[in-house]
């Protein structure tokens, strides 16, 4: 497997507003990601996850450590890392297709091209019929399932997604999960997908990556190698596994417990 | 209460409309109805003004002053008012002469200002790094009373036209600046970062992002600043030494006591102000809210 994305040994610190106190956010977290990963990021709220993708995506630089893309440092955003952000971020004035068309403003295609990838893009999200509808006549779901076509539009190596779908209940949720995992199949992506659902990055993820709690530091990994078809919470299996993230998540505050055995790699085979 | 009744209304026919299980109905714009309801409101407001008028000539015709000079009435305004459009003469010329020439000082002063601040505007909005040392001299501007500039334009014009066009000039085009310049730092930091994610050009995220975030500060800006332009255009010509204007007329009306006529000036000041807000400027505003998507309708 590629290498596509490596983290190594990244330290960022933030200034509050007052430049007055400087936080620490993420502390020595270095991470590995192959081509065609789904690497889902749990942690508490505030443990730097966000911070983690914006650093990945290029939107800020580390304060120590690098990242690389492919090998090369990551200086400036690029469409070759698409995020979904956690935050709304359509532009109200332009209507669905115009939104979705906008991921590609960047690219040198005619009009006619541009349409026929926003549409097929829009397609794939279930929103076709929505396409001359203004983003505020829509619910959160689909908002961020037309953040998700943007995305997808731009056509990028990998897809950084925060907590895309966290402000939506839970069977809308799961149909959207089951929409991303669709896309991943279908177009072989790598995806980095940050969640506070246990259950959601069970369902989606072959790999669990949990941050401890601020300053954020990678804590365990569980690599699930079963097939995503497969995937049953029911089973023994995965409720063991669930309640081993949990109880992680739980104890995860005094963070300096699990320094030792970090990298912790669990394998559940199929 | 007109809501209410109009809500009523609508529920009626959803309640008959019931059997087809529909609970959306579309509802009938009724623009006479809010039209009505707006220039109703207006009205009023136009009448409190005119009693109060009234009251105060009254008030001091009868108690207050020498009798030897009267406080203008509104009858006696609206009465010359008329005259006046109808075409007799006002210091030489007609109201209309005064009025065409007082509009095109404006638009003329407003225009240079427009254009020099929207684009000051954008750049310092834009310039992060800029906008702290460069809005510090718009700031100082911000704070010169139009009428001080009277020396200057002296100095550089001398008397005529051209000192009042730089007078409304420079007294238009701070609150301009300063509302552009805050309203392009208005999109969003995660707009922002799609805008830089997918590659968009400069000339793009201009268009695209900035501008319609800040539409609707720009116009404000262009508003205060208009009517800024207008209230120190009437003071100017009273004292930069042109020989037509509404100012000038009513500084020309004070020497030979002719208040009714100042009066009438007054009122058509206000006419011109209140047309280029009420209708120009909130038709303007309406438009821009309904394209940016702010308020219902796709
Ligand atoms: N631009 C910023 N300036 C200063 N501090 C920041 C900034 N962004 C984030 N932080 C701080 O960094 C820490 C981590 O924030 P981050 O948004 O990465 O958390 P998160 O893991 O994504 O949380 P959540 O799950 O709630 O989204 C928080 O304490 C936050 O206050
Ligand atoms: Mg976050």
């Amino acid at each position: 497997m590629m290498c596509i994305l490596e983290a190594k040994n990244v330290y960022k610190v933030y200034l509050d507003q007052k430049k007055t106190k400087g936080r620490l956010v993420l502390n020595n977290v270095s991470l590995k990601v192959d081509e065609g990963e789904f690497i889902c990021l749990i942690g508490p709220s505030g443990c730097g996850k966000t911070t983690m993708l914006n650093l990945m995506a290029g939107f800020e630089t580390p304060t120590r450590g690098e990242i690389l893309y492919r090998g090369n440092q990551i200086k400036k955003p690029s469409w070759e890392r698409g995020v979904v952000f956690q935050e709304y971020s359509l532009l109200p004035w332009m209507n669905v297709i115009e939104n979705v068309k906008y991921g590609l403003d960047g690219k040198k295609l005619s009009d006619k091209e541009k349409d026929q990838i926003a549409i097929d893009c829009l397609t794939m999200v279930g929103l076709s019929e929505f396409a001359e509808q203004r983003p505020n006549l829509l619910s959160g779901g689909m908002k961020q399932r037309v953040a998700i076509a943007r995305t997808l539009a731009m056509d990028p190596d990998i897809m950084l997604m925060d907590e895309p779908f966290s402000s939506l209940d839970e069977q809308t949720r799961k149909r959207l999960d089951n929409e991303v995992y669709d896309i991943w199949l279908k177009k072989q992506k790598t995806v980095i997908f940050v969640t506070h659902s246990v259950d959601e990055a069970l369902l989606l993820g072959t790999r669990i990556v949990m941050f401890s709690q601020s300053p954020g530091e990678i804590i365990k990994e569980w690599k699930i190698t079963i097939d995503h078809s497969k995937r049953d919470l029911a089973t023994s299996e995965f409720t063991l596994l669930k309640q081993e993230i949990l109880s992680s998540l739980q104890t995860c505050s005094c963070a300096d417990n699990y320094t030792n055995n970090s990298q912790k790699i669990i394998n559940i085979e199929g | 209460m007109g809501n209410q009744n109009r809500e009523d209304r609508i529920l009626s026919s959803l309640l008959e409309s019931r059997d087809n299980n529909e609970h959306v109905i579309d509802v009938p714009k009724d623009r006479v109805y809010i039209l009505i309801t707006n220039i109703v409101t207006f009205l009023i407001g136009i009448l409190i003004v005119l009693l109060i008028w009234q009251g105060f000539s009254v008030l001091y015709n009868e108690y207050i002053g020498s009798s030897l000079i009267s406080f203008p009435t509104p009858l006696e305004a609206f009465d010359r008012l008329f005259e006046l459009l109808s075409g007799s003469n006002m210091f030489g010329l007609t109201i209309y002469d005064h009025v065409f020439a007082s509009l095109k000082r404006w638009t003329i002063g407003y225009l240079i200002s427009a254009v020099i601040g929207v684009l000051t505007g954008l750049i310092l909005g834009y310039c992060t790094r800029l906008y702290s040392v460069g809005i510090i001299p718009v700031h100082i501007l911000q704070m010169i009373p139009g009428l001080a500039w009277i020396p200057i334009a002296m100095l550089i014009f001398g008397l005529g036209d051209e000192s009042a066009i730089f007078i409304i000039a420079m007294t238009a085009m701070a609150p301009i600046i300063i509302n552009v310049s805050s309203g392009i730092r208005k999109a969003p930091p995660v707009i922002m970062r799609v805008a830089n994610m997918v590659g968009s050009s400069r000339l793009s995220i201009f268009s695209n992002i900035l501008i319609p975030y800040a539409s609707l500060d720009i116009i404000n800006g262009l508003r205060i600043g208009l009517a800024n332009g207008w209230r120190v255009l009437i003071a100017a010509e009273m004292v930069v030494g042109v020989a037509v204007g509404l100012g000038f007329s009513i500084s020309q009306a004070t020497y030979v006591v002719d208040y009714v006529s100042a009066f009438v000036c007054i009122m058509v000041i206000c006419a011109i102000g209140l047309f280029v807000e009420k209708v120009v400027f909130v038709s303007i505003e309406k438009y821009i809210r309904r394209k940016l998507g702010l308020e219902g309708g796709a």
